[in-house]
């Protein structure tokens, strides 16, 4: 075969450095952890792999540490390439698979630590959020490998895993994932690491994480607001306003905050911006700032083929005068939104801040349930701006403009962590909670 | 039908008619509280069941409503302000004009939440009102003042233990100025649109009140966990916190050069030396002319500037006056401008609407349409500073060319023929902020019921410059139309519930919220209160279309049209397409028909209710 210089395109390179730097934004490798890797087709319909070289900065690539390896046989590509390539080069045989990527999730990687003696089976992993259960398919397999890195038995193993399941994971080491693209690859363990998260705070609240469980597993549907759109690979250009070069850029910039703050995995929630008969809507607000997403204009109508968030968005501002709607998964609200205060039977109703910005923002941020009644959540946004959903994020409304509606998921993230902060060190709540934290 | 008193309110409307010397009370319904709030809803209610919207504003059956809130009377912060509703001479549309000071707060004190005054008195009257008493009295004696002797005479008659405040007119109101203002504590100003000529029409000279009649609050704990919010949020805002009180709003001069908002010589540009601004600047009126800071009733921010230059001491300059008298007319004479304010103070004249008659009246004189024949003799040049103070005396007494300036730019410049040279909106002149910087204030302008007004219009500026984390683009189309609409319904909220509207620049409405529900009992959720902030906007709007307004007055004056001004170096206009997108769009959102009318089906829905005579 003759050998040829790697010659990647300028695009496949930018999209590899910006997942790669996207990833460690998001905090799921350390500085060399991981790879990446995609099938790609030459223009003569030779199958090339492209993964990351070994040892390479995921964070900082350079253009020669992404490798073409050949997926037919072993050439000079491999010696560069990525200890893990075997294991990449099988799953990307996978039907439909054309990316694949492993990375250091360490919330999931704790949260599905055990002190068996092994070797064992560990348990599957199974997600409280709505994010990771419909979109990692109700559970995440877990495997303990006695050689934990590139060995045979994970060659075997991890493909075989990944063509039933999105994401796996190898014990106490990190994820595999899959995906039509690099980005739904990437999206996947985002999506893993924040379900690993969130039980690991229910877990520190003592919350019945198993209890949880057995009713999320016997009826889904009932137990999580609506099932989450279906992650999009096309790729999108978003829309350029010429007329609205000003809205655009206050998009994108909230969009690389809600991402770069984890006020919502990747691509996850929605964020728009209402005018007299269309609305500037982004399905997939959280939008790292090289990556971005789609914007899109549409009517303000409802339309049958909307997903049930972006009614929400409609229906929000059928019902309002407000400017700007926004949806996050902020993963501490989630957690805490199951909470039950000491002495009581049921789950909060209300997360109340216990710092002093928080405390003065908002008194309290009520929480409703899953299946909750539009009309009372219209109401309380009217009267708290900002409200947790168990089950189903949290919404957020602007009588404004765009960065007012972003910092009600930045500020409730922080009113969390101080809550949970203040539990773990064993801190009475209830003597800290303003009194006037009514939800009048 | 008797009301028994409830939270917040004395529940009592007291009505004069001056032709018949009749002095009644009346109980106030809860009903037209929680559908109307108190402030500029309830009047502007009171005032349509009252007027016969095509009477002549000068006449004795224009009605003129001052309410008060359910906030005053609390320790809500800065819940000082009363809102005055009448017909406007200027404009023939609603006038709505709110005012500082201490008048509101003492006239509710003495035991009413309302003042109706009807017909006109035989003579020139002053009304006094007290809990035990209210008596009309003969103001001969002080026909002819100007505010400050008035209200010195006034204040020394007042009865031991009983702390009287007066609003009253100067000469300017007298003699029917239609830019004529009503003036509380000497310097606080119903300012717009000619409540001063309402008055004078009436020949009510001036209102005096006291008491000490206290308010009941229904949920203390709900109303001081709402004041704590806003007194926290007001500590956090650097301009609530500091700027207004130790530059007052003339701090904002250069803040808003930087976007390149100034007019300048009647709207022709916004073009400003750097050291020609430092000369006026509020640092400037700080080191060189300020004695001290002060606040009207209960605010804790203060912005009043109490000044001195030469012999003489008074209030201001404010921002408004320093650019409409000053920059406007292209004077940056920082002593000139503040005698100019103090002698409209005095005389009660709007400082808003003589800066910019003058500034039209100079363009007029500069291109040859009017001449020293018409002046007897001024020049009024661009940046002639001599001839300031002696303009506004003339205006005041309607005399010389002080006669046409009386009556406003519009009229002014159609006496000479070149309407297009007043830069107003329904005849009422364009406030300190060029429209063609900020598209949402532009259509604020345009679709304020009152006209031209940076307050009933709504202050986009705010939003677009200094709003913090509300700050919105400047030139969004998609954006200005409900941003605006949002804007004045919180300015409506805040006119509504007595509180000022610089509380705007550190949050909206969720803290007053939880205060109004606190106080009355009543739910006043932030959804009810835009509620019915839509439901005031709406039937101002109603008004004025029975009063003969035409839609298509919703516009701007040409000028802004075809003659662009700078910004960040690139040139801006308002193109007429856009000006018509953004009415048309503005309709929408308000739930008016594509002719600016309100549907039935919204007066249905926002449950308004004709007129009850
Ligand atoms: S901020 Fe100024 S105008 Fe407003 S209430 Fe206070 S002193 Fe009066």
């Amino acid at each position: 075969m003759k050998t040829k210089k790697w010659k990647a395109s300028k695009e496949l390179i930018r999209l590899f450095q910006t997942v790669g730097r996207a990833s460690l934004i998001y905090d799921i490798q350390d500085s060399h952890s991981g790879n990446m890797a995609l099938l790609w087709t030459e223009k003569k319909g030779d199958k090339k792999i492209v993964i990351t070289s070994t040892g390479s900065q995921k964070g900082d690539l350079e253009p020669n540490q992404i490798c073409f390896l050949s997926a037919s046989e072993t050439d000079f590509g491999y010696y560069k390439a990525s200890s893990e390539t075997d294991i990449h080069a099988r799953i990307l045989t996978s039907k439909d698979v054309y990316a694949s990527m492993h990375c250091h999730t360490k919330d999931l990687v704790i949260a599905t630590l055990d002190d068996e003696k092994k070797p064992n089976k560990p348990a599957p992993f199974v997600p409280i959020d709505p994010l990771g259960y419909y979109f990692l398919g109700g559970l995440v397999p877990v495997d303990w490998f006695k050689v934990p890195s590139g060995s045979p038995e994970m060659i075997r193993t991890i493909p075989e895993r990944l063509s039933n399941h999105p994401v796996t994971v190898v014990q106490a080491h990190g994820a595999f994932s899959r995906g039509r693209t690099l980005k739904e690859a990437f999206f996947l363990l985002c999506i893993a690491n924040n379900s690993g998260y969130i039980v690991r705070l229910a877990n520190k609240l003592g919350i019945n994480v198993k209890g949880l469980r057995n009713k999320i597993q016997s009826d889904p549907d009932s137990f999580f607001t609506y099932p989450p759109a279906k992650y999009l690979i096309e790729e999108e250009k978003p829309c350029d306003f010429p007329e609205e070069e000003e809205i655009t850029r206050e998009f994108f910039k909230a969009g690389a905050r809600i991402f770069e703050s984890r006020l919502s995995p990747f691509h996850t929630g929605s964020l728009s911006i209402r005018g007299v008969k269309t609305m500037l809507y982004a399905p997939m607000a959280s939008m790292p700032r090289e990556i971005g997403g789609p914007l899109r204009e549409i009517p303000l109508s409802l339309d049958k083929s909307d997903s049930p968030e972006l009614q929400i968005h409609k229906k929000i501002y059928a019902k309002s005068n407000f400017q700007t709607v926004i949806h996050c998964y902020v993963p501490e609200a989630e957690a805490l939104s199951y909470f039950t205060n000491p002495g009581e039977t049921e789950p909060v109703d209300r997360i109340v801040p216990v710092d002093a910005e928080g405390s003065f923002l908002y008194l309290v941020i009520p929480v409703v349930p899953q299946k909750f009644d539009f009309d009372e959540l219209v109401r309380l946004l009217h009267d708290y701006k900002v409200v947790t959903v168990r089950g189903g994020g949290i919404w957020g409304v602007g009588t404004q403009s765009i960065s007012e509606v972003l910092h009600h998921p930045s500020s409730l993230r922080e009113i969390c962590l101080y809550r949970i902060g203040a539990l773990e060190q064993g801190l009475d709540l209830k003597k800290m909670e303003p009194k006037k934290a009514k939800r009048w | 039908m008797n009301h028994p008193s409830f939270f917040g309110h004395h529940s009592k409307i007291l009505n004069i008619d001056l032709s018949k010397n009749l002095i009644q009370s009346k109980s106030l319904d809860p009903a037209i509280v929680e559908d109307y709030l108190g402030g500029r809803g309830l009047a502007t209610r009171i005032f349509y069941d009252e007027i016969n919207p095509e009477c002549d504003p000068l006449a004795e059956d224009n009605v003129l409503v001052i309410a008060t809130s359910l906030l005053i009377g609390t320790r809500a912060p800065t819940a000082c302000r009363g809102h005055m509703v009448f017909k406007s001479p200027l404009t023939g549309l609603i006038g709505s004009s709110n005012c500082g000071g201490t008048w509101a707060n003492v006239f509710k004190s003495s035991g009413y939440d309302v003042l109706v005054i009807k017909g006109k008195a035989a003579e020139p009257v002053t009304i006094d009102i007290c809990p035990d008493e209210v008596k009309i009295i003969s103001a001969k004696h002080l026909w002819g003042l100007d505010v400050h002797d008035t209200t010195k005479k006034l204040s020394t008659k007042s009865e031991a233990g009983k702390r009287p405040s007066i609003l009253c007119i100067g000469p300017a109101g007298e003699n029917l100025v239609l830019i004529s203002s009503v003036m509380n504590d000497k310097n606080r100003a119903y300012g717009r649109a000619g409540s001063g000529a309402v008055f004078g029409s009436k020949n009510l000279k001036s209102i005096r009140v006291s008491g000490k009649k206290k308010i009941q609050i229904k949920d203390s704990e709900r109303f001081q966990s709402g004041r704590d919010q806003a007194l926290y949020l007001m500590k956090a805002a650097p301009i609530t916190k500091r700027l207004l009180r130790e530059l007052g709003t003339s701090g904002l001069l250069k803040l808003i050069n930087i976007i390149d908002m100034l007019p300048h010589k009647n709207f022709q540009d916004n073009l400003h030396k750097e050291k020609d601004l430092e000369k006026i600047s509020g640092e400037t009126l700080r080191k060189k002319i300020l004695e001290r800071a002060g606040g009207c009733f209960g605010c804790p921010i203060a912005c009043q500037r109490h000044t001195r230059t030469g012999d003489k001491n008074g209030e201001g300059p404010e921002y408004e006056t320093i650019v409409m008298t000053g920059l406007d007319c292209g004077i940056y004479n920082l002593e000139a401008i503040t005698n100019a304010n103090y002698c409209c103070n005095e005389l009660g004249v709007d400082t808003i609407s003589f800066g910019g008659t003058l500034a039209c009246a100079m363009e007029l004189f500069e291109k040859g349409f009017l001449s020293t024949k018409e002046t007897e003799g001024a020049e009024l040049r661009f940046g002639n500073a001599k001839i300031l103070r002696e303009m506004v005396k003339l205006t005041a007494y309607r005399k010389g060319i002080g006669d046409k300036l009386a009556e406003g730019s519009f009229r002014l410049a159609s006496f000479f023929k070149h309407p297009e040279f007043s830069m107003t909106v329904k005849k009422l002149e364009i406030p300190a902020y060029d429209p063609r910087t900020s598209f949402t204030q532009a259509l604020g302008y345009m679709t304020s019921p009152t006209g031209a007004c940076h307050l009933r219009g709504g202050y986009a500026v705010s939003l677009a410059f200094f709003g913090g984390t509300r700050e919105i683009p400047r030139f969004s189309l998609l954006q200005s139309p409900i941003a605006i609409r949002n804007m004045q319904n919180l300015g409506i909220i805040q006119d509504s519930l007595g509180i000022c509207r610089f509380t705007g620049f550190a949050f909206p409405t969720e803290p007053w919220s939880r205060m109004a529900s606190g106080v009355t009992g009543m739910d006043f959720s932030t959804s009810r209160l835009e509620e019915i902030a839509n439901r005031v906007a709406t039937l101002e709007r109603i008004f004025n279309l029975e009063a003969g307004m035409n839609p298509e007055d919703d516009t701007l004056p040409d000028r802004f049209s075809t003659e662009p001004v700078l910004v960040e170096g690139k040139e801006k206009l308002l193109q007429k397409k856009v000006i018509k997108r953004m009415r048309n769009d503005y309709y929408e959102v308000r739930g008016w028909d594509v002719f600016g009318i309100p549907s039935q089906t919204l007066l249905k829905t926002l449950k308004i209710k004709g007129r009850k005579k």
